[in-house]
């Protein structure tokens, strides 16, 4: 299926169209019930409708399995294969394909039906025909279509001989082709360009498609990379590394950032730059791996003992997962502290046509504050200053050894062991991150400026609460805050808060950890409301769309 | 003990006087730093947390006092992204064969150049005396060996030596903190040798330490020279040979003589550095 949809995906992103491509998967290693949907859009890369056109099930008999996130609805076109289970409506629309048959009869193996399919689906949107079969001859990518063209062709000719329908999708606003990455690729994309040459890791899902981007970027770029041998060392290499003055990265899911958290306790005391992206999914412990959710946010704000500040992002599209990333490696070399980026399985794993451009506008590289060697006696790691941030040299470098601990240390770094040097380690650690409460650009408001009633998301869930607004035409009677930097929270946030009767916290987690962390660091309406509940199934455009119109009513 | 040497730094070591770390502290600082020629700014020192762990601080290189068990993984880190550094990872017993156990195994495995330094003083001495996995434990009334203190209780004891010769490590070796001229001449060796080396120094905790643990660690002593017979505990009936450290199976069959019954001070093993 996942074959399917990305050859079809490529097809129609070489017209000029963008989408998305999230996956479902169970539990399975391999084989078992997968499925993705698929959106066309003319220009920009929309989330898929909760309702489909059209349905393609290969094997109608475990679609039980998946089908809490799929849905169907009386007009969408069903073409089917296997059994039905006896007390299952099909839609009216709904038709039973051989695909393996046809694929046998055509190919010899039933294992091209996923070439059959596409003809047929490429034929039903309709995809231009033309500039398909050119496609096919051309891309490289298309090439198991090009080797099995009868089964793609005996797939087009399906659509006439059972009449199946033919959608109507107008021409690209721009056709020049879409380039197709998903979250995980675009973080890895992001950490590059802002300069990252190092990467340490340990697999798990929905991350280790970060590790496998970045074992290929490093490579031709004479970077370092390294599986690990668990997290506790991946996020430990990559201190060491970074103290050499390396930018290095690690990327994992919650179990990981668990073990992590000593080492992020030891950047924090010791002011060593480190970038950890979090892909999120559903907690506690092993809890439902391949499934978003947004429940690691408590752990990435205030996870660890002993009060360790820390700045942490969160992603919401595919744009802002490679822009982010950037911005964290930035982040964390400028204000010598750890960060962590927080992405989810479905940023992570859902593929995007989107154009290039929207990729190449990356933030400027910040560099790390560097001794100019004018010190008299020893070099002071943790000079003291107003800012909070002292030069850092690396080590090797001639002339400035130096030699710190997580100790609670003096400014050259030596141990100590007294209230005054505790409390200034304390403050100088928190007042260097204050000035990123002035990063406004990293907080985004839409809809209706003066609007008195306000919704606020992060991440993946302000995507869908964004494409909500403007399906049910909201965005002149309602405004929507969506924090990019959520620790320190921006004060830009307060502001939007500031002007509101009434709020709405929009969250994929069942206990509402975002509310509780809005609560710890501003001043929220009285009237605050709260919309929360377990991943697992992502929200759907029908589900917000009532609770944003019960919201929108109420005023 | 702090000498005038250009490697040390003028902070004063917190060690309890008569302390072994005082000896490592001595031979790096005096006698291999120099006799390598190394630039103090070439070199990075990542140790854990424990008394051995306190080294860095005193030490004029790079330094880093990381966390419990993990200087191993930092160390690595620097030195893939920094080549050119001699990289040093210190720490205790309980640092590599309790917490950071784990991170041993594929250390070696990776053998980058790295210097591993395991100061075994047969106890967790930075948190008062609690047994560690190379506490040689005992039936109560045995003066020598720190008393059992698991229920039941739990034997044998990890043997450093025979761990590294296990995981076949490039280079591994023992030495005594109390014979510096020995440890100096070991430690110079590891960190020339251009692959992973392993050294267990043995060292005396004098506050934790039963008073005769060490006395009897250095009279059972047997020191291995290159090209000379091996001298071998009398029980185990097996006729000497002559010392070679390019030979892995002669490395194991030392190994399997309990550190209780003969430490083995010197080069067990050379092997290759990285292909
Ligand atoms: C995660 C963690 N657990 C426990 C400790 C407490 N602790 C500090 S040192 C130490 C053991 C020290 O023993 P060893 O590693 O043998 O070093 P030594 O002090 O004997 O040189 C322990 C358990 C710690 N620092 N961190
Ligand atoms: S407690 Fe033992 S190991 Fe620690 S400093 Fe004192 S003598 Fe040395």
């Amino acid at each position: 299926m996942v074959l399917l949809g990305s050859l079809l995906q490529r097809l129609a992103a070489l017209q000029g169209y963008c989408g998305q491509m999230p996956r479902y998967y169970g539990a399975q290693i391999r084989g078992g019930a997968t499925a993705i949907r698929l959106s066309f859009d003319i220009e920009r890369p929309s989330l898929p409708h909760d309702i489909p056109d059209i349905l393609v099930c290969f094997d109608f008999s475990q679609y039980h399995e998946i089908e809490d996130e799929l849905g169907l609805g009386a007009k969408s076109a069903v073409l089917y294969d296997g059994l039905v289970p006896s007390h299952f409506l099909l839609p009216d629309t709904s038709l039973p394909v051989n695909f393996d048959e046809i694929s046998q009869s055509i190919t010899g193996s039933p294992r091209n039906k996923n070439i059959v399919a596409l003809g047929t689906l490429a034929r039903m949107l309709p995809l231009s025909m033309d500039d398909a079969r050119a496609a096919i001859d051309e891309d490289g990518e298309l090439r198991v279509v090009q080797r099995n063209l009868p089964a793609f062709l005996a797939g087009v000719e399906l659509v006439d001989g059972l009449s199946l329908p033919v959608l109507e999708l107008s021409p690209a606003a721009d056709q020049r082709p879409r380039v197709l990455l998903h979250g995980n690729s675009a973080v890895a994309e992001g950490a590059v360009r802002a300069g990252c040459r190092a990467f340490f890791g340990y697999p798990i899902t929905p991350a280790s498609e970060i590790m496998q981007a970045m074992e290929e970027a490093l490579g031709p770029l004479g970077g370092v990379y390294l599986q690990a041998e668990d997290e506790i060392a991946s996020a430990g290499m990559v201190l060491g590394a970074s103290l050499t003055g390396m930018r290095a990265l690690t990327a994992t899911s919650g179990p990981g950032l668990d073990l992590m958290t000593e080492m992020l306790g030891l950047a924090s005391a010791a002011e060593i730059p480190m970038v950890i992206v979090d892909v999120q999914r559903g907690g506690p412990s092993t809890g439902i791996p391949s499934k978003s959710e947004q429940s690691d946010l408590g752990h990435a704000v205030c996870g660890g003992h002993g009060d360790a500040p820390r700045a942490v992002l969160a992603a919401w599209d595919i744009e802002s997962c490679c822009r982010l990333a950037s911005e964290s490696v930035n982040i964390a070399e400028e204000f010598q502290t750890p960060v962590i980026l927080l992405s989810d399985q479905w940023l992570g794993q859902t593929v995007i046509a989107v154009h290039e451009d929207m990729l190449k506008a990356g933030p400027a590289l910040r560099q790390r504050k560097r001794p100019l060697g004018d010190h008299q006696g020893p070099y002071q790691r943790y000079a003291w200053s107003d800012d909070g941030i002292s030069p850092m040299a690396n080590v090797g470098d001639k002339g400035f050894t130096y030699q710190t601990s997580g100790l609670t240390h003096d400014e050259e770094g030596r141990p100590a062991f007294d209230f005054q040097a505790h409390q200034r380690c304390h403050e100088k650690r928190h007042r260097k991150l204050e000035t990123l409460k002035d990063r406004h650009d990293l907080v985004k408001v839409m809809g209706a400026e003066d609007s008195r009633a306000g919704i606020i998301a992060w991440g993946s869930t302000a995507q869908v609460v964004i494409e909500v607004m403007y399906d049910l035409d909201l965005q002149k009677q309602v405004k929507i805050c969506l924090p990019e930097l959520l620790c320190p929270l921006p004060n830009k946030v307060q502001e939007f808060m500031d002007n509101l009767d009434t709020l709405l916290v929009v969250e994929l987690d069942f206990s509402g950890q975002f509310h509780a962390y809005l609560r710890s660091c501003l001043e929220l309406p009285a009237r605050t409301r709260i919309y929360a509940r377990a991943g697992g199934r992502p929200f759907s455009r029908t589900e917000l769309a009532g609770v944003l119109t019960e919201f929108a009513d109420a005023g | 003990m702090q000498g005038n040497s250009k490697f040390t730094t003028d902070l004063k070591p917190v060690w309890c006087r008569g302390c072994g770390n005082f000896g490592l502290y001595a031979a790096l600082t005096r006698n291999v730093f120099p006799s390598l020629g190394l630039e103090k700014d070439k070199i990075f020192v990542v140790s854990g947390i424990g008394c051995a762990s306190r080294i860095p601080g005193y030490m004029d290189t790079y330094g880093l006092n990381g966390l419990h068990g993990r200087s191993l993984a930092i160390a690595q880190g620097a030195k893939l992204a920094r080549p050119e550094l001699t990289v040093l990872a210190v720490g205790g017993d309980g640092d590599f064969f309790s917490i950071g156990a784990g991170h041993l195994p594929h250390a070696v495995r990776r053998n980058f150049d790295i210097t591993c330094i395991m100061v075994n003083n047969f106890v967790y001495a930075l948190t008062k005396g609690q047994t560690s996995p190379t506490t040689p434990s005992a039936p109560p009334g045995d003066s020598t060996f720190l008393p059992s203190r698991s229920y039941p209780p739990v034997n044998p004891l990890l043997d450093m030596l025979s761990y590294s010769v296990s995981t076949e490590a490039s280079f591994i070796a023992q030495s005594l903190s109390t014979d510096i001229p020995h440890l100096s001449r070991i430690l110079t060796e590891a960190i020339a040798h251009p692959g992973f080396s392993l050294v267990g120094v043995l060292s005396p905790c004098v506050t934790f330490n039963p008073p005769h643990l060490f006395a009897s660690i250095k009279d059972n002593a047997s020191y291995l020279v290159e090209g000379e017979p091996v001298k071998l505990p009398e029980t185990t009936g097996r006729n000497s040979w002559l010392h070679d450290p390019g030979d892995m199976a002669h490395a194991m069959a030392l190994a399997r003589i309990p550190i209780t019954e003969m430490p083995f001070l010197g080069v067990l093993y050379r092997g290759a550095g990285p292909q």
